[in-house]
């Protein structure tokens, strides 16, 4: 019986339970997308934030400068305990060189780096490495370097040697020659233009220093400092070392890439990373605030549509009251049909929820993303709750009217 | 009683008497014309506030004399100046930079070796002021400089023992700078290595009073603006070069373009979801009705007067619940932008358009509809109530 009435309510009210449906639909789709988005845009936007460069700088430990790092220590970045969230590192060697071309001659930096190195390292998945990851900012004419007597020339000093894409440059570093093919002349508005950057191995020999690097640039994903990462690590209890440790600030990783390099010592850049803090501690907060405002509203919005769509239906009930219903007979009818309805909206609402997300991340962050699958169930559950919410009221004030009265009209 | 008046006293006595009906309907309302309100000056706002945050990446142009060769290093590495020096006049760029329009902050920068205790130190002369506003990063342990007093860089500090409250005595080629440490900053970057001192002292040290080695700019503006004013700049201050700080600009471009695209995709999801849900709220409400519309129609009433009398109430709804959306919308992005960016939203009053637009169009389509609908029954047959 309870089965008939059910069906019938569906098939003889398509209309008004098409509404209910499609706002049903409506409120869990925007559930689903939004909490499957604000947990990723928060890791989506430290990634895009990355692209401002480096965030941390692996120098020699004696102040005095001079003094170098091993290359063969490199490696070792990808192994730290914070391997997953450091997205690249690049090394750098620098030299003073006679760099002659086109008959001028003129003093500048020679600079010898990875570009994009493909690293190979035992029991981790082989990455790229080098400037073009670390540095996206840079405005390459021509292309990058590919064989090891190739190089890009900063516009300035390009500029001052009067070398263009597809001359040579010749370096000169105490008696030691090396002729470069340039590939780029590379933009930056900063140091870089004064240099010439040169593959790491080339550099190597020409300095004469094998093996040696003088900086290494790492760029990591960190979390905002707040009063507690400001601590200095050395006055810190134990508990309170483990936690400063085991928390992704810059200060932490930047020790944990420390540890690796032997005779180094690791800078936060604090340009790049607390303007990065901030702004991420922002952006986390207005989706955290968003998201809650669409929540509420698409939960608002479903529990009005049943409150009306239940109140047009007092009639009924008071017709199954005169004919001898009980409470339970009448709320187990309703329940039924609000459970029937929100269980397929929210499926549905989830399906379109994660498409929703898959658009948003990708039209916005060019990625795809996987909704969590525990908000299948939460989708289900939380339509069933709020239309069960909405449709609480109407349905105990239809239960306590008057049977006669409502049947006169 | 003449005709429209009639019709007025319908359209309110129906309101008036489904009150709870007329009170759910104008909440939804209100609650979808709100979040347009509230995204709609969040979204607007958000260029301008994180443009704000993103000046704490510092400076996005660099003037330098374009004779000088640029210190040589590379994100925070300093070699020093391999070459002989230039110089930019100071008196210039101030002109320059007031005749060009460009709203822009600036730090004036001169560089210079003293000599200290027998070993020459690299030392900027700044005005710190405009430090604190162009190197927000800056960490300071201290405090900031007052007259006569100086800031050193981390490294500097550690290699000499320097430490707060420590006299110098720096002399150079014109004149001799006596300052105490006031502080020591801590950056990551090429400040660590260095000695600051205000301008004026190091142009009279130097015995070179009014030139400047460089000049970093942080100008306001939107896409394109960078560049527009480096080339304003450049044309204006012939025999340097303005470049922009690719780093800091053309990434904070692009942040800007992903934060605003997402706002609009984020404000585009809910206000469909939320309106497709009041319109349907709204139609149900115009559904259950078809009785009276069948008792209208069965006493003469024409479509166009049934018409007239239902989108008579949908707008009343609409107006209502507009201008109640405006009132809380405004509410939310205040609290938005307040909790967010500490800031206070302007007020925009041009949304309570918007918030009225929304309110209305919501209401008329959501009775729209299912009128028309109603109106193809039969007027005998809905009296019946088929």
């Amino acid at each position: 019986m309870l089965f008939r009435l059910l069906k019938n309510s569906f098939l003889k009210r398509p209309k008004s339970v098409l509404l209910v449906f499609i706002s049903i639909v409506m409120g869990a789709s925007v559930a689903t997308a939004f909490l499957g988005i604000s947990g990723e845009i928060s890791h989506k936007m430290a990634l895009e934030l990355r692209s401002y460069g480096a965030n941390i700088l692996l120098e020699p430990s004696a102040v005095e400068g001079g003094g170098f790092l091993r290359e063969d220590d490199l490696p070792k970045i990808k192994t730290v305990f914070w391997k997953y969230n450091i997205t690249g590192f690049t090394p750098y060697l620098f030299g003073v060189a006679d760099f002659s071309a086109n008959g001028k001659r003129e003093r500048g930096i020679v600079s010898g780096t990875w570009f994009a190195k493909n690293l190979e390292v035992a029991g981790e998945e082989p990455s790229v490495q080098g400037v073009r990851g670390i540095a996206p900012w840079w405005d390459v004419q021509g292309g990058w370097p590919a064989g090891p007597d190739e190089a890009i020339v900063g516009a300035a000093l390009a500029k001052r040697l009067g070398s263009a894409i597809g001359g040579h440059v010749e370096a000169t570093v105490r008696g030691k020659q090396q002729r470069f093919q340039v590939v780029g002349i590379v933009t930056t508005g900063g140091y870089e233009e004064e240099q010439l950057f040169a593959p790491l191995i080339t550099t190597q020999e020409l300095l004469q220093l094998p093996g040696k690097v003088s900086r290494v640039q790492v760029s990591a994903l960190t979390v905002p400092m707040d009063a507690f990462g400001m601590k200095n690590p050395a006055q810190m209890t134990k508990e309170e070392y483990e936690k400063w440790y085991c928390t992704a600030y810059v200060t932490s990783v930047a020790k944990n890439v420390e540890e690796v390099m032997a005779g180094s010592r690791a800078k936060p850049i604090w340009q790049i990373a607390s303007a990065e803090g901030s702004l991420l501690k922002k952006l986390n907060s207005l989706m955290l605030l968003l998201t809650i405002l669409a929540l509420v509203a698409s939960a608002m919005a479903v529990s009005t549509s049943l409150m009306a769509s239940m109140a047009e239906r007092s009639p009924e009930i008071a017709l199954m009251k005169a004919i001898g219903a009980d409470r339970y007979q009448i709320s187990a009818i309703f329940i039924g049909e609000t459970l029937i309805i929100s269980v397929i909206g929210g499926m549905v609402g989830y399906l379109l929820g994660d498409q929703l997300a898959g658009i948003i991340s990708r039209t916005v962050f060019n990625s795809t993303i996987a909704s969590p699958f525990w908000l299948f169930p939460t989708a289900i559950i939380s339509a069933f709750v709020v239309a069960f919410a909405g449709s609480v009221a109407p349905l105990r004030r239809a239960l306590s009217i008057e049977p006669v009265r409502v049947l006169k009209g | 009683m003449n005709r429209r008046r009639w019709l007025l006293h319908l359209v309110m006595g129906a309101i008036a008497h489904r009150k709870g009906r007329a009170l759910l309907l104008l909440s939804v309302l209100a609650m979808a014309s709100s979040l347009a309100t509230a995204l709609g000056i969040v979204s607007t706002s958000m260029e301008k506030r994180v443009a704000e945050e993103v000046r704490k990446y510092g400076a996005n142009l660099v003037v330098t004399p374009e004779a000088s060769r640029l210190d040589i290093g590379s994100g925070g590495l300093n070699f020093g100046v391999v070459s002989e020096p230039a110089f930019l006049d100071q008196g210039q760029i101030d002109s320059a930079l007031a005749k060009s329009g460009v709203r822009a902050e600036h730090s004036y920068q001169l560089r210079g070796a003293l000599h200290w205790k027998e070993r020459d130190l690299m030392v900027e002369g700044v005005n710190f002021s405009d430090i604190r506003r162009l190197f927000p990063w800056w960490q300071l342990k201290g405090s900031w400089p007052a007259e006569g007093e100086s800031v050193v860089g981390n490294d500097l500090a550690t290699r000499y023992a320097l430490k707060p409250g420590d006299s110098l005595e720096l002399v150079g080629k014109a004149g001799t700078v006596r300052c105490r440490v006031s502080g020591i900053v801590t950056s990551g970057g090429e400040e660590d290595g260095q000695l600051f001192v205000s301008l004026l002292n190091l142009q009279q040290a130097l015995g070179m009073t009014g030139q400047l080695s460089q000049v970093r700019l942080m100008v306001t503006a939107g896409n394109d603006g960078i560049k527009k004013s480096a080339a304003v700049l450049q044309q204006l201050l012939p025999g340097t070069k303005v470049s922009e700080v690719r780093q800091t600009a053309h990434t904070s471009e692009g942040l800007l373009t992903k934060v605003k695209l997402l706002m609009v995709m984020v404000t585009a999801v809910v206000l469909i979801s939320a309106g497709s849900s009041v319109t349907g709220t709204m139609s149900t409400t115009v559904l259950e009705r078809g009785k009276e519309i069948g008792l209208m129609k069965a006493i003469g009433g024409t479509r166009r007067e049934v018409m007239l009398i239902f989108c008579g109430e949908a707008a009343l709804l609409g107006i209502g619940g507009g201008i109640a959306g405006y009132l809380l919308g405004s509410a939310i992005a205040h609290f938005i932008t307040r909790t967010v960016f500490s800031a206070s939203a302007e007020f925009m009053p041009h949304y309570l358009l918007v918030s009225l637009g929304v309110s209305l169009f919501l209401a008329l389509l959501g009775s729209f509809g299912p009128m028309v609908s109603v109106f193809r029954l039969d007027p005998v047959r809905s009296l019946r109530g088929e």
